[in-house]
């Protein structure tokens, strides 16, 4: 017979040696898609045309941006003796060598000084202390007219580009920014009307207020317990629909909310979801088969890395978040909304 | 060939009883919804078949009216209940849409045998919220205002998660899954508001209400969310 109490302890045991195996395998996972990305930063690499006026943004500063933010990251979750945090941190330098270390910025903002993807660039760069002062004061100045204030952007965008603000020193807001209940996700929307482009959206607005993981606190409670009880089903469905990469960011988004709850990370959702990894540990975006991509425009490697990078980035992301989560992690019974992890009303 | 012929027939007949049932709560008229007894031959043979597959709910309007069964519809019942036991090696709910048919009997009918004892529901312990909603979906007759059962007592515990599945089933539009859920989620406590279930409802019929199977399960919410008792 085993007394109660021991049968408690054993649970806990069992629980507490799961989440370890869950987070060890989560940082192999993080490690082979950082090497991954690692082994492509020649298509990182900004190109000729990054300055010029008609470059293709999506395909040159857009990807060197998400690869500083991932990295950014996971420099600051990881310790420095940690092979992920060297990895990233290299990463990193090598970004900002890209940028001449940020001599570019000032430049592209007088290419197009009304846009603003050239500061929501460098915020994900000055979040990891890469920082061009002068580039700073030109935006500030641009910042504070009424046209930049009044720059026509879904509530989504606007949230990062006022958080790129914000990190840049241009302007601080409130704790609520009173963009949020203009997305879709401040507005609290029936569960089941969630679509693909929703799911962006509300990845989106979670990553803008959580500082990309590094302040889960700032999410307001209602938008944890609204995420506690609807994520499941929307992870369980794009997963079942092979929607890897807005998979791969709603496990981030899960993992920022576990921040606050001390919830386990979703064992099975993330089985799928890394068994959908290729050869090198790369993420496709979605299930469509290499052929039919093999049909667009570029070279195969060029297709290759657009139709992998962000959700190994992704991948990469939230795996270090989740597995970084036990060092800091709330008791459950204290934080869970809902004791018993089946759903039951507290 | 034969087989798929009269499973295709069941399923014509299932469909056209559901239609009944669901023009009955609307109050469109059709008090009887069950064909008479004594439709002989093959006829007949569906037509109970089609009541026992629908289950508890060929009474369904009658009993949220509180109005005496007829008692031709409940003769077919009646008949349906005895003619289709369910076997030793049922799944449980098969066993637990039997119990069902029974007790919706013995409360049309205090005359009629007590209803066997409750399955049990050691097979949804531990069931994952996707399993748990496809199970309960399927045994929503068993969702009833003060219904006292095994199944409806594990759903009570378990609100968040009926609400997982109903979004689930809506997002993969299994209309069927999502109205029975959507049913369940009218009785239980607990369940988190921004759900939205009205609006809900009104979705899943817009999308799956040509479907009577889903129609049936929508208007059966709708009634016991306006207040219809057992």
């Amino acid at each position: 017979m085993t007394a109660p109490a021991d049968a408690h302890r054993t649970a806990d045991a069992h629980r507490t040696a799961d989440a370890h195996r869950t987070a060890d395998a989560l940082r192999t996972a993080a490690g082979d898609a950082l090497a991954w990305v690692d082994s492509r930063r020649a298509d990182f690499a900004l190109g000729e045309d990054a300055l010029a006026a008609d470059g293709e943004v999506d395909r040159s500063w857009k990807p060197l941006g998400e690869l500083a933010q991932v990295c950014a990251t996971v420099t600051r979750l990881t310790e420095p003796a940690d092979p992920l945090h060297a990895r990233a941190r290299e990463l990193l330098d090598f970004a900002w060598q890209e940028t001449r270390e940020g001599e570019l910025f000032p430049r592209l903002q007088r290419l197009e000084p009304f846009a603003t993807y050239p500061l929501e660039v460098y915020a994900a760069f000055a979040a990891a202390g890469l920082r061009h002062p002068a580039f700073e004061q030109a935006a500030a100045v641009v910042a504070r007219t009424r046209g930049w204030r009044l720059t026509e952007q879904d509530p989504t965008r606007r949230l990062g580009v006022l958080r790129a603000e914000e990190r840049c020193g241009i302007h601080r807001f409130a704790q609520a920014p009173p963009e949020l209940p203009q997305t879709w996700l401040g507005g609290l929307p029936e569960p089941w009307t969630f679509g693909r482009d929703a799911g962006y959206a509300l990845t989106h607005v979670v990553f803008h207020l959580g500082d990309w993981g590094r302040d889960a606190s700032a999410l307001p409670p209602d938008l944890v317990a609204y995420l506690g009880d609807w994520l499941p089903p929307w992870l369980d469905t794009c997963l079942e629909a092979g929607l890897w990469d807005l998979g791969a960011e709603l496990l981030a988004v899960a993992a920022t909310v576990a921040r606050t709850t001390g919830e386990d990370a979703p064992a099975g959702d993330w089985r799928r979801l890394l068994a959908a990894r290729g050869p090198s540990g790369e993420l496709p975006l979605d299930d469509r088969d290499l052929d039919e991509i093999a049909a667009g425009p570029g070279s195969d490697g060029d297709r290759y890395f657009l139709h992998h990078y962000h959700s190994t980035l992704m991948a990469a992301f939230a795996a270090v978040l989740a597995a970084a989560r036990p060092a800091g992690r709330a008791e459950p019974a204290a934080a869970g909304r809902r004791p018993g992890g089946q759903g039951a009303p507290s | 060939m034969e087989q798929s012929g009269t499973s295709t027939r069941l399923q014509a007949a299932v469909q056209d009883l559901a239609s009944g049932v669901v023009s009955a709560l609307r109050g469109g008229g059709h008090a009887h919804v069950v064909p008479p007894v004594g439709t002989d031959g093959e006829a007949g043979d569906l037509a109970l078949a089609a009541v026992r597959v629908l289950g508890a709910d060929a009474l369904l309007p009658g009993l949220l009216s509180r109005t005496a069964p007829d008692p031709a519809e409940l003769a077919v019942f009646r008949k349906a209940v005895e003619a289709y036991p369910p076997r030793a090696d049922a799944a449980p709910t098969v066993r637990w849409s039997h119990w069902a048919m029974a007790r919706t009997l013995r409360r049309a009918d205090p005359s009629s045998a007590e209803p066997p004892d409750e399955p049990d529901t050691a097979w949804l312990d531990g069931a994952t919220w996707q399993v748990l909603t496809h199970q309960l979906a399927v045994l929503a007759p068993l969702a009833l205002p003060g219904e006292d059962c095994a199944v409806s007592r594990l759903a009570a515990g378990r609100p968040v998660d009926v609400a997982r599945g109903f979004v689930r089933a809506v997002r993969r539009r299994d209309w069927r899954q999502a109205a029975g859920a959507g049913r369940w989620l009218t009785l239980l406590p607990g369940v988190p508001d921004t759900v939205g279930l009205e609006s809900g409802l009104d979705f899943v019929e817009l999308m799956g209400g040509q479907d009577p199977l889903v129609a049936l399960q929508v208007q059966a919410a709708r009634r016991m969310r306006t207040g219809a008792g057992v």
